[in-house]
């Protein structure tokens, strides 16, 4: 099964994706910011397939997240979509250098985020 | 005050916002009643560019009934971490979509929520304050800007900007 790990400080956020995940046939992680998304990783870097991650964040932000996963190697396969309101160009053409492999802004249906993960090719075979 | 223009791209945000995430449809009200009683506000700040807050500012009922929707379950009865949650990230969305439209260094808190029946929020500085009432089936609430200078639009608004450059 595929996994997934949400990234984001609102719980609300959090509820929202795992739910759309979910009825595509993820498995969800979460963690409520990027220090603990990185300790999630630690642990479950051989399943988890897709990172969603906000940018805004207490401890450590999403853009912060993405360069330390970018730099692990063992990573190489692994999706990240940034799922923010930061939507000024500036910022999304950084979580793109950065590494980001899409770019979600909020507020967004569960189409619109379907349509970016079958773009990065992620989404189960029943769904994409 | 902001200029229609801008207060127009506000208001757009605003309905666009809820019509998303929650399938509500609000409308701006042309209602100038001040609520009372227990009431409870979520704000963010901006600084940079433009300096100021953005909030929300409901009843509690409002407040669940938002909560339920945003959360696809039955309103909570009474307010609680889930419902503050709930209006944090309305006014995180809100005020992340009026920053990515007035200006390109601009840095937004992390949203906080006053709960209470006697209470005013202010921005120390803030001068303009433009108070905007939206009504949906649940009554009015309110989206509040205050800021030390007009709200001056340079971007375009959020759904147009994403079809532009992804």
């Amino acid at each position: 099964m595929n996994k997934a790990l949400v990234v984001d400080d609102s719980k609300t956020i959090r509820m929202i994706l795992r739910r759309m995940l979910k009825e595509v046939g993820f498995e969800v992680c979460e963690a409520a910011n990027g220090k603990e998304a990185l300790a999630v990783m630690d642990g479950e870097q051989d399943v988890v397939t897709l990172v969603l991650a906000d940018w805004n964040m207490p401890e450590m932000n999403g853009l912060e997240l993405l360069k330390r996963l970018r730099q692990r190697s063992e990573l190489s396969s692994l999706k990240v979509v940034m799922v923010t309101t930061e939507a000024e160009t500036g910022h999304m053409n950084s979580a793109m250098e950065a590494g980001a492999n899409e770019y979600v802004m909020k507020p967004f249906t569960k189409d619109i985020l379907l349509e970016k993960l079958s773009r990065i090719g992620v989404l189960p075979m029943a769904c994409a | 005050m902001p200029d229609a223009v801008s207060l127009d791209v506000v208001i757009k945000i605003v309905e666009s916002i809820f019509q998303t995430m929650m399938e509500v449809e609000v409308s701006v009200s042309e209602l100038a009643l001040v609520p009372t009683g227990d009431r409870i506000t979520a704000a963010v700040y901006l600084d940079g560019d433009w300096n100021g807050a953005v909030s929300i500012e409901c009843s509690h009922p409002q407040a669940c009934s938002f909560a339920g929707s945003f959360l696809g379950m039955d309103a909570p009865e009474s307010v609680d971490d889930d419902v503050q949650d709930a209006l944090g990230e309305l006014a995180n969305m809100i005020g992340g979509n009026i920053k990515s439209v007035i200006g390109t260094d601009i840095r937004l808190s992390m949203p906080s929520v006053i709960d209470g029946n006697d209470y005013t929020v202010r921005v120390c500085g803030g001068c303009i304050e433009n108070k905007i009432a939206f009504q949906f089936a649940g009554g009015t609430f309110w989206v509040v800007i205050i800021g030390k200078e007009k709200l001056r639009i340079r971007e375009l608004p959020h759904a147009e900007l994403q079809e532009q450059v992804m």
